[in-house]
């Protein structure tokens, strides 16, 4: 997963002085979430006398990345760096979007119902799709997770939605 | 030595322990069945059959089939894991020679020299040295976890918090040292990953932290949630990226001829064994160890090579060497694991979340006090290897077939897979989303070059750490200078800072990334 930092010539938005596109915006990102982590835990308590308090560890964590991130953003500020990578929309929206679809279902319409839509939600994420070829696949797919879980490895999950069961 | 022997027999025992079946249609007769050696045969297939699929690492293929041990008793469940370790490292090596996709880090310099001796109608041959290199690595190792095994108890047993806390930040650094690309990045990650640990209730106060009253973050972040997001989820996203089936080049000419010639053998003898001692020593060291084992045995079979023009046109030595380090290492870096509870890698620290679910915390405790679980375990590994060459080698032919399966139908199965596999654990859905958005965070880290792997082991560790942490101020009544005064803690804590300082050093810096150039080139 290393041989991804794209070469790809996107267009930068980025003002001059930032010569490492890529990590600039890391680092930025890092000390965000080392801020909202700080402000997560602001409310826990601190060190009472030498004993640590719940929220010391956090605090001390979100302060180290804070650090750190300004450090990689230092670094996207001084040193020549890759630029940023090219996103794409299509196969994170749909695999995002099955995710979020069987998450939903699973519990109202049992997993028969769960897994197939989300197998064709997500079998949108790519142009190359052929649907008669999915359609018969997630079928398969769908049956042999139905014997698999709740049968072969004794996993308790609900085939079939909830309203067919009653 | 005689302990060595008994713990092994102890192990093998549990291993080859027979339990008698009784079923109705029989009448009564019972037939005894090897259970454990089964679930280490289909662990080992499973692996194999998932890790053998292009784009899927060893990371993300136990995240996956973690679930499908959870209906097990612990030592058959940690069998069948380590049995799917090794399915999944070879499956690795299948692809990495076959399709030269490799599928985890550590079959990168597999693919150098096994993918044109397989351009060369010498796949098999290849295949089957692989195999048998990593057998030969695999029963060295055992050997060796089995020797040290027992002193490194004694020794983790005389450790107090501030030792332990000294160890794993040394643990921590040397995974950044010996891991690729840059250590500034990679210590970012494994605090993120210790920031993320934090999330779920205090353990000694019992307050909630980050948890933003979500019932489902109360416990914590779960490992396996995290883990499947950004090994499983997130390389699916990435692989779409790049159109799944563009560059797939399979070898086309049938697979024949397994059988490696006497003077393969003797060829690749030597290479063989420089890269299992290289890679048990490399394995035991907390960090890459699997990784940094096989660069580093290619490495060192180029440079002592009397043709090294050789390499990268099909020598058999650059298959041999990375593949029998790399498997050692991957069998050594379970000392950590059992002697100390401190996982050194990505996987073991898998491993750990595998046995948390099963109730086992792993330690010198476990070691003395469950010594059939720790001693069948390490008998499996080797069992483990064996089945992966007796029955592997038979079934390339299936492996191929596999490879064939298209990605457009390869990836919506993977996140079906994944989300029944994470529901499954807690029958949360909540679980399925959180996992989802880690994916998108995977995504995201892959794409500005920050590793993933350094943030699961800061996320297992960062509790340990806290605990130990606490412990050590609190009984050295709040001196910071504990961890410098206890002499243990003190040399601990001078290697990891002597590791760090010479990991920036440019001269050093230049020798590291030297080991990891072969892999652009």
């Amino acid at each position: 997963m290393n041989d991804m930092p794209s070469h790809a010539p996107v267009e930068s938005i980025m003002p001059k002085w930032v010569r490492g596109p890529q990590d600039f915006i890391g680092g930025l990102a890092l000390m965000g979430i080392a801020l909202f982590a700080l402000w997560a835990s602001s409310d826990l308590q601190g060190m009472r006398g030498f004993s640590f308090g719940a929220g010391t560890a956090p605090r001390m964590f979100g302060f180290l990345l804070l650090g750190l991130g300004a450090a990689v953003t230092l670094v996207g500020i001084l040193t020549e760096g890759a630029h940023l990578a090219r996103y794409h929309w299509r196969g994170p929206l749909f695999v995002s979007l099955a995710i979020l679809s069987f998450a939903l279902t699973i519990r109202p319409m049992g997993m028969i119902f769960a897994a197939m839509t989300s197998f064709l939600i997500s079998a949108c994420g790519t142009a190359e799709t052929r649907w008669i070829e999915t359609l018969i696949v997630g079928a398969c797919l769908t049956a042999f997770c139905a014997l698999l879980f709740p049968y072969a490895l004794g996993l308790p999950l609900q085939l079939l939605p909830t309203f067919m069961i009653r | 030595m005689g302990d060595i022997f008994s713990n092994l027999g102890l192990g093998f025992g549990v291993v080859f322990n027979l339990v008698q079946w009784t079923p109705a249609f029989l009448g009564g007769a019972s037939i005894p069945i090897p259970v454990n050696i089964l679930l280490c045969l289909i662990g080992a297939l499973v692996g194999t059959l998932v890790g053998v699929l292009p784009g899927i690492g060893t990371i993300a293929t136990v995240a996956m089939l973690l679930p499908i041990t959870f209906g097990l008793p612990p030592v058959g469940a940690l069998i069948m894991l380590a049995g799917i370790y090794y399915g999944a490292q070879y499956g690795g090596s299948t692809t990495s020679i076959l399709v030269n996709i490799p599928g985890e880090a550590g079959s990168v310099v597999t693919a150098l020299d096994g993918f044109q001796m397989a351009k060369q109608g010498r796949a098999g041959p290849a295949l089957a040295i692989a195999a048998i290199g990593s057998f030969f690595a695999g029963c060295v190792a055992t050997v060796l976890i089995a020797v040290l095994g027992a002193p490194l108890t004694k020794l983790a047993l005389a450790f107090g918090p501030a030792e332990y806390f000294s160890l794993m930040v040394l643990g921590l650094i040397f995974a950044v040292v010996l891991a690729k690309g840059s250590v500034l990045k990679a210590i970012a990650m494994i605090v993120l990953g210790l920031l993320l640990s934090m999330v779920g209730s205090d353990i000694e106060t019992g307050a909630s932290r980050m948890a933003f009253n979500i019932p489902e973050l109360a416990d914590g972040l779960g490992f396996a949630t995290v883990a499947m997001g950004l090994f499983g989820f997130a390389e699916i996203i990435r692989n779409l990226d790049t159109g799944g089936e563009s560059d797939r080049e399979l070898v086309q000419q049938k697979v024949s001829g397994l059988m490696p010639t006497a003077k393969d053998l003797k060829d690749s003898t030597p290479a063989i064994l420089r890269g299992t001692v290289l890679g048990s020593i490399l394995g035991i060291l907390p960090g890459g160890g699997a990784v940094i084992a096989s660069f580093a045995a290619y490495t060192l079979e180029k440079k002592v090579s009397k043709t090294p023009q050789k390499f990268g046109r099909g020598a058999i030595q650059g298959v041999a060497a990375p593949e029998s380090a790399n498997n050692a290492a991957a069998q050594t870096s379970f000392i950590p694991l059992l002697t100390l509870g401190i996982p050194p890698n990505a996987v073991m620290a898998l491993m750990v979340g595998a046995m948390t679910i099963h109730g086992i915390v792993p330690g010198p405790q476990v070691m003395q006090k469950q010594p059939e679980l720790v001693w069948g375990m390490i008998a499996s590994m080797w069992v483990g290897n064996l089945m992966l060459l007796i029955i592997n080698l038979p079934l390339v032919g299936i492996w191929v077939r596999l490879l064939r399966v298209p990605y457009r139908l390869m990836f919506p199965s993977i996140v079906i897979f994944c989300s029944i596999g994470i529901y499954s654990v807690n029958n949360a859905p909540v679980d399925v989303i959180l996992a989802g958005a880690f994916g998108l965070v995977g995504y995201w880290l892959i794409k500005h070059d920050f590793e993933p792997a350094p943030l699961l082991l800061g996320m297992v560790l960062g509790p340990l750490m806290e605990e130990n942490l606490r412990r050590a101020l609190l009984i050295s009544r709040g001196d910071w200078s504990v961890f410098l005064t206890r002499p243990l803690s003190a040399v601990l804590m001078a290697i990891a800072a002597a590791l760090l300082v010479l990991a920036v050093l440019p001269t050093l810096r230049k020798k590291r990334d030297e080991v990891f150039v072969e892999s652009e080139n």
